[in-house]
C-alpha cells in the first residue's frame, strides 16, 4: 500500500514539470511570433561596410550607460562589447575592434566616476580624437518629444566652421564615417527621418538629434544631446603622434581645483576682513578708555548743607480755575 | 641661481674646458665683476607650452582615411543656419561660433535653425533620388522610443498644460478675491460712518441742542428700501461655507473618511508652506510669541517674590 502511494506521488511529481515545460515552450513560441519584426526589404546592394564598435571602460555611471545604449539604438551599424578593464592599455581597443570586425570605434572612458572621455577612432590606421563629454541628456528624458524609426538613416548636418579649420575638417570626415548609417544596411530602414546636428559653439562641438516632421522643415528634438570638448587628435588609432591639441581645453581636475581655490580665497578674505574689524574695534575702545581730556570740564559740585526733614511737606493747595468750563459747554459755545 | 649657472656655462666653455657643474660661486662673482653677467640675459619661460597644431599632418591624415562615396551614402550637409525670421535673437544671421553659449534659448535656436537649413537643403535632393522621408501609414516598424515611453511624454505634456491652466485660474481668483476685500472694507467703513453720524445726532438731541428727529427716519427707509426688493436673503457666506464643509442634509456617515483618491491627492501640498514653514494662520498663535506668558510655577514664584 505504502509503496503504491509512493509510486503515485513520484509519478505525479514527474508529470507536472513536463506539463510546465510544454506550456513554457508554447508561450515562448507565441512571444517570439509576436515580437519578431521582419527586416526591411532592401532593393540595393550594401556597399559601405562600415561597422562601429561602441563600448566603454568599467566604472561608467548610469547616464553614460544610457547614452551608450541610445547611440547603439540609433546606429544600426554599431556593435557592442563587454566593458574594458581600466587596467588594460588603450591600444588593446584596436585588437578588440579587429576581433569584432569593426573599423570604427567609439570608446567611452570614465574617470573618477564623474568625468567622461570619449575616444572616436578609425580603428587600425587612425586618426583618433579624444573628447571630454559634458552635459549629457539621454533619449529617455521626457522633455524630448520627438521619435524616429529604429535604424533609419540620419542626415548629418555640420556647422560651416567644420570647413574652416583643418582639424575640424578631419573631425567632420570622422563623424560622417562613424555616425552615418550605410545605405542598404540590413538592419536599417529605407527612410530618412532624423538629423544629427554637429555645431561648434563656445569652442566645443554640440551634438543634437532632431526628428523631421514636415516637409517644411519643422523639427522636434529626439535626443540624446551632449557636448564634446576636444582634447587631442592623434595620428594613430588610440595613440601615435599628436596632430592637434586644443589650447582652450582645461581638464576637469584643473577646473575643480580652480573652483576650490576661488572659494578658499573668498573665505580667507572674509576671515581677514573680520579680523581687521575686530582689531579696529579693540583699538577704538582703548582710545576711549584713556582719554586724557575727559575730566577737563568736570566741576566739583557745591556741597549742600545736610538737612533732614522730619515733617511731611504741606499738601499743595488745589486751585480751581473759575474761567474753565466743562468741555461740553465749551463745545456748545464753539458751535454757536 | 640655476639660470645664472647655465648662462655662465655657455660662456666659460668657450675659453676653458670646465664642467659647468663645477662652477663655484666665486667664479660667478668674478665673472660678474668683469661685467660678463648682466641682468636680462636670462629669461624665465612663462606660460603654457604652445599647443601643437600640425596642419600638414592633419591634411595628410584626412587624405589617408577619406572615403570617396556618393552623397547618398554619406548624407552629410554643411550649411549655415537659416536666417532668423522671427527676429527673436535681435542679431540677424548670427554664426554659430559667436553665439552666446550661456544663453540656452539662443543657443538651442541656433542649432535648430542649422538643422532646419540642412533639412531644407537635403529634402529636395532626397526626393530627386527617390528616398522617402516619411514612411507610409501602413508601414509598421520598431521606433527608437517605445510606445510606452511616448505615452509618458504625452502625459507629461498634458500635465504641464493643465498646471498652466490651473495657475492661470488661481491668479484670476486671487485678483477677484482682492477686489472683493476692497469692496467689503469700503462697505464697513461706510456703515461705521453712518453709525457715528447717527450717534452724534442722538447726543445732540439728548442735550437739547436740536429738536429734530428726522434723522431717525432718514436712514431707516433707505435700509428698508434696500431690503424690500429682495424676497428672502439666502444664508450668509459663512453659513454657506459651513454647510459645504460639514454637510447640509443627506447622509453624513463616512463622508469625512479618507478614500484612495483623497489619500493619493497631494495637490494641496506645498513645500513652501508644509511643516510650519509658511506664514501662520491668523487664528493660531504665532510661533515666536506663542509662549510669552511664563509657566504657572514661574508665575507663582514671581508673585511670592513681590510679597
Amino acid at each position: 500500500m505504502a509503496a503504491y502511494r509512493r509510486k503515485r506521488g513520484v509519478s505525479s511529481e514527474l508529470a507536472t514539470p513536463n506539463k510546465k515545460a510544454k506550456l513554457g515552450q508554447n508561450e515562448k513560441d507565441v512571444a517570439g511570433e509576436q515580437y519578431t519584426i521582419p527586416a526591411p526589404v532592401s532593393e540595393g546592394k550594401w556597399k559601405n561596410k562600415e561597422r562601429v564598435l561602441i563600448f566603454s571602460s568599467r566604472g561608467i555611471n548610469f547616464r553614460t550607460r544610457h547614452l551608450m545604449q541610445d547611440l547603439r539604438k540609433l546606429m544600426p551599424h554599431s556593435k557592442a562589447d563587454t566593458k574594458m578593464d581600466r587596467k588594460d592599455k588603450l591600444f588593446v581597443v584596436n585588437e578588440v575592434c579587429e576581433m569584432k570586425n569593426c573599423n570604427k570605434c567609439i570608446y567611452f572612458e570614465a574617470k573618477k566616476k564623474q568625468d567622461l572621455y570619449m575616444w572616436v577612432s578609425n580603428a587600425p590606421g587612425g586618426p583618433s580624437a579624444k573628447f571630454l563629454v559634458q552635459n549629457i541628456h539621454t533619449l529617455a528624458e521626457l522633455k524630448m518629444t520627438g521619435n524616429c524609426l529604429k535604424g533609419s538613416r540620419p542626415l548629418l548636418s555640420f556647422d560651416p566652421a567644420f570647413d574652416r579649420d583643418p582639424y575640424l575638417a578631419l573631425l567632420k570626415e570622422l563623424f560622417i564615417q562613424i555616425f552615418g548609417t550605410p545605405r542598404y544596411h540590413p538592419k536599417s530602414q529605407p527612410f530618412v527621418d532624423h538629423v544629427f546636428t554637429f555645431s561648434v559653439a563656445d569652442k566645443r562641438i554640440w551634438f543634437r538629434n532632431y526628428q523631421i516632421i514636415e516637409e517644411d522643415a519643422s523639427l522636434v528634438e529626439i535626443g540624446p544631446r551632449f557636448v564634446m570638448n576636444l582634447i587631442k587628435i592623434f595620428q594613430g588609432s588610440f595613440g601615435g603622434p599628436t596632430l592637434y591639441e586644443n589650447p582652450h581645453y582645461m581638464s576637469p581636475n584643473m577646473h575643480r581645483r580652480m573652483l576650490r581655490l576661488a572659494t578658499a580665497a573668498k573665505v580667507k578674505e572674509r576671515q581677514q576682513v573680520r579680523e581687521l574689524q575686530k582689531l579696529k574695534k579693540s583699538e577704538n575702545k582703548e582710545i576711549i578708555s584713556t582719554d586724557p581730556a575727559e575730566g577737563v570740564f568736570d566741576t566739583p559740585a557745591e556741597e549742600k548743607p545736610v538737612k533732614i526733614e522730619t515733617e511731611p511737606p504741606l499738601p499743595k493747595p488745589r486751585i480751581k480755575r473759575k474761567d474753565k468750563q466743562f468741555k461740553r459747554q465749551r463745545m456748545a459755545k464753539k458751535r454757536v | 641661481m640655476s639660470d645664472h649657472d647655465e648662462e655662465s656655462m655657455a660662456e666659460s666653455e668657450t675659453d676653458s674646458e670646465i664642467d659647468p657643474s663645477e662652477l663655484t660661486d666665486k667664479e660667478l662673482q668674478e665673472a660678474f665683476s668683469q661685467g660678463k653677467l648682466k641682468p636680462g640675459l636670462n629669461v624665465v619661460l612663462e606660460g603654457k607650452p604652445i599647443a601643437s597644431n600640425d596642419v600638414n599632418g592633419l591634411k595628410q591624415s584626412l587624405l589617408n582615411f577619406k572615403k570617396d562615396l556618393d552623397w547618398l551614402e554619406r548624407l552629410d550637409v554643411t550649411t549655415a543656419p537659416v536666417p532668423d525670421k522671427t527676429g527673436q535673437n535681435g542679431v540677424e544671421g548670427t554664426q554659430n561660433s559667436d553665439i552666446n553659449a550661456e544663453d540656452d534659448f539662443q543657443r538651442e535656436m541656433c542649432f535648430y535653425r542649422q538643422a532646419q537649413a540642412a533639412v531644407l537643403f537635403a529634402l529636395p535632393r532626397l526626393q530627386q533620388f527617390k528616398i522617402s522621408t516619411k514612411r507610409p501609414d501602413d508601414y509598421f516598424a520598431e521606433m527608437a522610443k517605445t510606445d510606452h515611453h511616448m505615452q509618458k511624454v504625452r502625459q507629461k505634456l498634458q500635465a504641464k498644460q493643465q498646471a498652466m491652466e490651473k495657475s492661470e485660474k488661481a491668479k484670476q481668483l486671487r485678483a477677484l478675491r482682492n477686489y472683493g476685500k476692497k469692496v467689503q472694507v469700503e462697505v464697513l467703513q461706510k456703515r461705521q460712518k453712518e453709525k457715528s453720524n447717527m450717534m452724534n445726532q442722538i447726543k445732540k438731541y439728548q442735550k437739547g441742542l436740536s429738536d429734530k428727529l428726522d434723522f431717525l427716519e432718514g436712514d431707516q427707509p433707505q435700509k428698508k428700501m434696500s431690503g424690500a426688493p429682495g424676497k428672502k436673503k439666502g444664508p450668509s457666506a459663512k453659513r454657506k461655507y459651513k454647510d459645504q464643509k460639514f454637510g447640509f442634509g443627506g447622509r453624513k456617515k463616512g463622508s469625512k473618511r479618507n478614500t484612495k483618491e483623497s489619500f493619493n491627492d497631494v495637490s494641496g501640498f506645498k513645500a513652501s508652506v508644509a511643516h510650519g514653514k509658511g506664514p501662520h494662520r491668523p487664528g493660531s498663535k504665532g510661533r515666536k510669541n506663542a509662549n510669552k506668558r511664563p509657566g504657572k510655577k514661574v508665575r507663582q514664584k514671581i508673585k511670592n517674590k513681590g510679597r
